[in-house]
């Protein structure tokens, strides 16, 4: 997947952006400022040299305005995978709860199997839900059966495989 | 567990748990531009120099730029966001007090006033200082007294700004210094809802 990959181009494209937003901004209100303080002076935009320089002012002020707008674009981009990343995650969530509901688990026995997917081993998941680890093995022996396969990596595999198929 | 799980299925379409971006780099950027600017300009630059001026002039460049911004800019960065309304900003701080603890993605409405207050005062203290360089206004009193007068308003809406950020931080659990710098906003699984 090259979407971690991508998410960090993006991330040091908009800190480059704004940092060129920035420099230029400041170019042009000096450009601005100087113009101004022309044309206070004499009151006339009449040589050649400061119509350069309102040309050029005008310039970059219209170039910081498109990369506001481009920098704008670059963060949307990024909210909006980080958003689709996290109703992937959570769309996961619900496949797997499909998968219990399936196959009958009882509700002890959903959390456990979530803790089990989670790579928690036994013990642990004895620890955390206050049980002896004789009663997780068991409750794991039920889950093998119910889903109809043989231990944890084949659990493990149900559910690639129905990621991996998804994909068509 | 089953509570976590609950959680994990409601969680991506009420408010988004973890990490969420809400400060862009431009906000950022200009922020800590800004603080480097007043700590030259309070602390380390001759008053009267000319690199006092120059300073002075970037951070208004800064603050112009963070105004378009929250015109053009990103979600969280407009002004739409976090509209100056001090009825609002009363209620937050008179809900923190009843121990309300509502997360914002972007400003509280009390951070918010402090924002515009920030600007303000920013705008004035370059206004100031360029009027001071002018042979209109050059010599005045009364132009210089108001410098000084805004420097240390300056001074104490920083001390507030950091102590507010502090609290908030503590009361929230959103550690808001971290969002300033990596832009995202590390929400309690707990947050209530909030914009």
């Amino acid at each position: 997947m090259s979407t971690p990959g991508r998410a960090r181009t993006d991330e040091r494209r908009a800190i480059a952006l704004a940092a060129v937003i920035l420099l230029q901004a400041l170019t042009a209100l000096f450009f601005l400022g100087d113009v101004i303080a022309d044309l206070l002076h004499d009151g006339a935009l009449e040589d050649i040299h400061m119509w350069l320089e309102a040309m050029a002012a005008v310039a970059l002020i219209g170039g910081v305005v498109f990369l506001m707008i481009e920098l704008r674009r670059v963060m949307n981009r990024m909210s909006l995978l980080d958003r689709s990343m996290r109703a992937a995650r959570g769309e996961m969530a619900e496949v797997i709860d499909s998968f219990f509901t399936d196959w009958g688990l009882t509700p002890s026995e959903r959390d456990v199997a979530l803790l089990v997917l989670k790579g928690i081993d036994n013990e642990a998941i004895a620890q955390l839900r206050g049980t002896a680890p004789g009663t997780v093995r068991a409750q794991c022996t039920a889950i093998y059966a119910k889903a109809g396969v043989d231990g944890r990596a084949q659990l493990f595999s149900v559910f690639m495989e129905e990621l991996l198929a998804s994909d068509d | 567990m089953t509570e976590a799980a609950a959680t994990h299925r409601e969680r991506p379409r009420a408010v988004p748990a973890g990490n969420v971006r809400v400060w862009d780099p431009l906000v950022r950027l200009i922020h800590w531009g800004v603080v480097a600017g007043v700590v030259l300009n309070a602390a380390l630059l001759e008053d009267d120099g000319k690199a006092h001026e120059v300073v002075g002039y970037v951070v208004l460049g800064f603050v112009l730029v963070r105004l378009i911004w929250g015109l053009v800019g990103t979600t969280h960065a407009r002004f739409s966001a976090f509209p100056p309304n001090p009825l609002a900003a009363l209620r937050h701080l008179a809900g923190l007090l009843r121990g309300h603890r509502r997360v914002h993605l972007s400003h509280n409405p009390a951070g918010a006033l402090m924002a515009y207050n920030l600007w303000a005062t920013l705008i004035g203290l370059a206004a100031t200082g360029y009027m001071m360089g002018t042979p209109r206004y050059f010599g005045m009193e009364w132009v210089e007294e108001l410098h000084e007068g805004l420097f240390a308003w300056l001074m104490i809406s920083v001390a507030l700004h950091i102590a507010a950020v502090l609290l908030d931080s503590w009361l929230t659990r959103v550690p808001l210094l971290r969002a300033m710098i990596t832009g995202r906003k590390r929400l309690p699984p707990d947050a209530g809802p909030g914009r």
